[in-house]
């Protein structure tokens, strides 16, 4: 009886080794390699080279915790994993979310993939591996250690693999509410603004010159502030992304984002006096911008700034769709004006007045800019 | 034996520097719930309504409720917010890096909403030492602040603020934006104006009770020994790097002889000696009569970051100017260090915020409390004709107070010089020629055989006790000795160092 229903298992084994050996080991792959890099799915995050994002999405390119059989994987893909972990020594804030929209099977032909690319030399996954585990696995979230409780590490990866405690910058992974901070910010004057929108959409406002410098949205908000606060002061605010806007001025335009986080210079590459390219040209309205404050609405920074006797806002919020942002502007008293954006193949610009040339030159009647709207929207494919 | 070293090098100083007198007691207060772990207090005052408000590293401000002992965030997101002075319980003026700001809570929700520049008329190279430090208003709703210079730890950004000036930038210390190291005065109409020159790290305006103006400064280049000057309108105070601002002034500062900037230089009222009384002094608070803090109304008090410390001035007018003594007051533990902020509370007692920044100091805020008892203190030390008149503020012990070698007094000077700090230059042993004791024995008048204008004069006075048997507790006292009461001798420029005598 016994040796009937271990026949029974065999067979049934043999059944479902032979339904995934019916695709060669290169077409599975294949297969798992387009469902990986589809739109939204799992390229989003972890890159279409598996090295995931720096301080905020673990790497899938040589992971370890790919290691010891495939249920960790499984396991994680299926109920997703909530809390900081550590990859190969690294730390990764981010929490991945369950994987509801792949099938069974769908998600044994991406495993497969990620076991087997950028070098990783693991298992294929088969499909009934993964009904199992849908089937057994309790429904929670996991946490580090609850996942790691039954899927523990072997001993040589459990050094570098595992949790740790977050520190204030790690919790910055994900804005539920605006975050401003006054700080220095690389590529703008010493008195700029670092502020994070819920959405995760960050950029860089510069009371020095009253303007916009750069927005991003990959790899998180400013890191090492803390350390700015709490030291004499010196550190330069820090952040993984690369902004997808960057305001052009004449001054800059040759430098490097490293270059202008530099504080050891003998003499700066500008001074705020210099900078006459302003982006906002109000017909009538003489002299450099000032700079006079902000009011925080709903959280949100509206700054407010003079050019002769106008009185302008800018309000920064994300757009509707959640992909960009929403500059919106107001001008008092109005009057004809032109603003400069700066697009470029990462992000394209637009607005909800008048009509956005191609270069990023709006045009505006004297009505138009009491109040307007200018959108920032980072291209996908670029970013 | 080698474990109670520490100890008892402890001891010898304490016995040497005085300690707190035991009608104060301080206590912690504790921290303020900020998610950033940081509890350093960069800024401290109180509301009309009583609440305690501080500011703290990470930008936040915290008010803190003392019947309900609950702390509520009013603020956050400034930048390294170093003074705060409160116009009413919703309105806030606060120096932060880039700016004097207006922080209000407009819609009474009991959070700041509203953040206004009063001003941000000066420079920020972007270097880290660029401090922007202490508002202050006087009666007329004039503001002053104080703008740090640059340090050679660093250089500056590759975008600075305001004009930049290579005519400041050499130097240890530096000031290639406007204005730094200036005390700027935003008058009552708008108009942003460097006030004085040639401060270093000015870190703590603080007005006396006559609406005197004053200003502390760090020991460094160009500062022989930490001070505290008597701030008055476009006057020099010795750090070169600042005169780049001044509109009379054309060369590089560094390049001016020595002399000619000893020349244009005027003189603490307060010199702190460094390593025994003050290496980095802090916020400057005058004794208000409604300060429960012992018989010293109208004297100020001032900070000390390196020691848990605060000090106590007393000055006087001589020869047309403010000068005076320095004593130690609030001494050692449980105080802490980096007594950065203090302000009155309703109640008369102190409240000190302590900071550190990567330098010595400490954090957190402690609540200091007079007992309303006498405390055995000189109460003031005044120039005569030909030595000191100190007041005690109870009869001392006419047996010790009448002995010379009670009162062993030194003179010296600090070199004017580019150079970090000075060495004590002519050292030199002041021998005593009289003693008068007062009927009431609270008075001591001291005769000096030398009396030696331009020069500290200190004594620590040995082992005196009082009538009724209380040891003196602050027994260091520093004399800053500018002027004579008559025929005070040209003032020399003190750019060479003087050997000792022996």
């Amino acid at each position: 009886m016994t040796e009937l229903k271990n026949l029974f298992y065999i067979a049934t084994l043999l059944c479902s080794f032979t339904n995934l050996f019916s695709e060669s080991r290169e077409e599975i792959i294949q297969k798992g390699k387009e469902l990986y890099n589809g739109a939204g799915s799992c390229v989003a995050c972890h890159m279409a080279d598996g090295n995931g994002q720096k301080g905020n999405i673990p790497p899938l390119a040589g992971s370890e915790w790919l290691k010891g059989g495939s249920a960790r994987s499984i396991a994680i893909s299926l109920r997703g994993l909530a809390g900081p972990i550590k990859v190969n020594g690294k730390k990764y804030y981010a929490a991945m979310p369950p994987q509801l929209l792949f099938d069974d099977e769908k998600l044994a032909y991406i495993l497969s993939y990620v076991n087997n690319a950028w070098g990783n030399k693991e298992d294929l996954i088969t499909k009934e591996e993964v009904v199992k585990a849908r089937k057994e696995l309790p429904l929670d979230v996991y946490t580090p250690q609850t996942l790691l409780k039954k899927f523990p590490f072997d001993k040589k990866y459990s050094k570098k693999n595992g949790t740790y405690t977050p520190t204030f910058d790690d919790t910055l992974s994900n804005i539920t509410s605006p975050v401003v901070y006054r700080t220095f910010m690389p590529g703008a004057s010493p008195a700029s603004f670092a502020v994070a929108l819920p959405g995760n959409h960050y950029y860089c406002w510069d009371a020095g010159e009253s303007r916009l410098r750069y927005v991003w949205t990959k790899g998180g908000f400013i890191k090492s502030n803390q350390a700015h606060w709490s030291s004499n002061g010196k550190p330069v605010a820090e952040f993984n992304g690369t902004p997808y806007y960057r305001a052009k001025t004449s001054l800059l335009r040759e430098e490097t984002f490293e270059a202008l986080s530099k504080t050891n210079m003998q003499k700066p590459i500008y001074d705020t006096p210099e900078a006459d390219d302003f982006p906002l040209k109000i017909e009538g309205a003489k002299g450099t911008p000032r700079f006079l404050g902000y009011r925080l609405v709903g959280g949100y920074p509206k700054f407010r700034y003079s050019q002769g006797k106008h009185m302008i806002t800018e309000l920064i919020q994300m757009n509707d769709e959640k992909v960009g942002i929403r500059r919106t502007f107001t001008i008092s008293p109005p009057s004809k004006t032109v603003l400069k954006l700066s697009p470029t193949t990462l992000a394209s610009t637009s607005s909800d007045r008048g009509i956005m040339k191609k270069d990023g030159t709006l045009n505006l009647s004297s009505s138009e800019s009491a109040e307007f709207s200018v959108f920032i929207i980072p291209n996908e494919e670029t970013n | 034996m080698k474990r109670f070293f520490p100890f008892f090098a402890f001891l010898c100083i304490s016995i040497l520097f005085g300690s707190t007198a035991p009608q104060y007691s301080v206590i912690n207060v504790p921290a303020p719930p900020t998610k950033f772990k940081n509890y350093q207090v960069d800024g401290l005052t109180f509301l009309p309504n009583g609440k305690l408000v501080v500011c703290l590293p990470s930008g936040e401000i915290f008010f803190r409720d003392l019947k309900t002992k609950k702390w509520e965030l009013f603020a956050e997101g400034l930048h390294n917010p170093l003074g705060v002075l409160a116009l009413s319980n919703s309105e806030l003026i606060v120096t932060q890096r880039p700016e004097l700001t207006r922080v209000r809570d407009l819609d009474g929700d009991g959070k700041a909403d509203d953040f206004e520049v009063i001003t941000d008329d000066f420079g920020m190279s972007g270097n880290y030492h660029e401090f922007n430090f202490t508002p202050v208003r006087d009666k007329q709703g004039n503001y002053f602040f104080a703008l740090g210079t640059g340090s050679k730890g660093d250089g500056v950004r590759t975008i600075t603020r305001g004009t930049f000036n290579e005519r400041g930038r050499p130097g240890r210390m530096h000031s290639s934006a406007p204005y730094r190291g200036c005390i700027m005065k935003l008058t009552h109409d708008g108009q942003t104006i460097p006030w004085s020159y040639g401060h270093r790290t000015p870190n703590g305006l603080g007005f006396d009770l006559e609406g005197n103006l004053f200003v502390t400064d760090n020991q460094g280049d160009w500062v022989g020994s930490s001070k505290l000057f008597h701030v008055q309108k476009d006057h020099f105070y010795g750090h070169a790097a600042s005169l780049a601002w001044k509109p009379d002034f054309n060369e590089v500062p560094l390049k001016a002889p020595v002399e000619k900037l000893a020349k244009m230089r005027s003189r603490a009222c307060v010199v702190f000696p460094h390593g025994t009384m003050a290496n980095s002094p802090t916020k400057v608070l005058a004794i208000t009569p409604d300060a429960k803090f012992g018989p010293f109304s109208g004297q100020l008090l001032v900070g000390e970051m390196n020691r848990g410390r605060i000090i106590r001035i007393m000055l006087e007018k001589v020869g047309g100017e403010l000068q005076g003594a320095c004593v130690p007051f609030i001494d050692g533990p449980p105080l802490g260090r980096g007594c950065n902020r203090m302000d009155w509370a309703p109640d008369g007692s102190l409240f000190v915020g302590q900071t550190k920044h990567t330098w010595a100091g400490g954090e957190g805020i402690q609540q200091i409390s007079w007992n309303g008892e006498t405390p055995f203190e000189i109460q003031k030390m005044e120039l005569q004709d030909k030595g000191f008149k100190f007041t005690f503020t109870k009869p001392v012990n006419r047996q010790i107070a009448a002995k010379k070698e009670t009162w062993p007094f030194s003179r010296y000077f600090y070199e004017y010089r580019e150079a970090y700090g000075s060495p004590r230059s002519d050292e030199t042993k002041v021998g005593i020629s009289a003693i008068h004791i007062s009927k009431n024995a609270k008075i001591v008048e001291i005769e000096l055989e030398e009396l030696e204008a331009w020069h500290i004069h200190e004594v620590t006075v040995q082992k005196l006790f009082s009538a009724d048997g209380e040891e003196l507790n602050n027994n260091y006292i520093v004399y800053t000795l500018n002027r004579l009461l008559k025929n005070t001798p040209t003032e020399p420029l003190q750019i060479k160092t003087v050997s000792k005598k022996t």
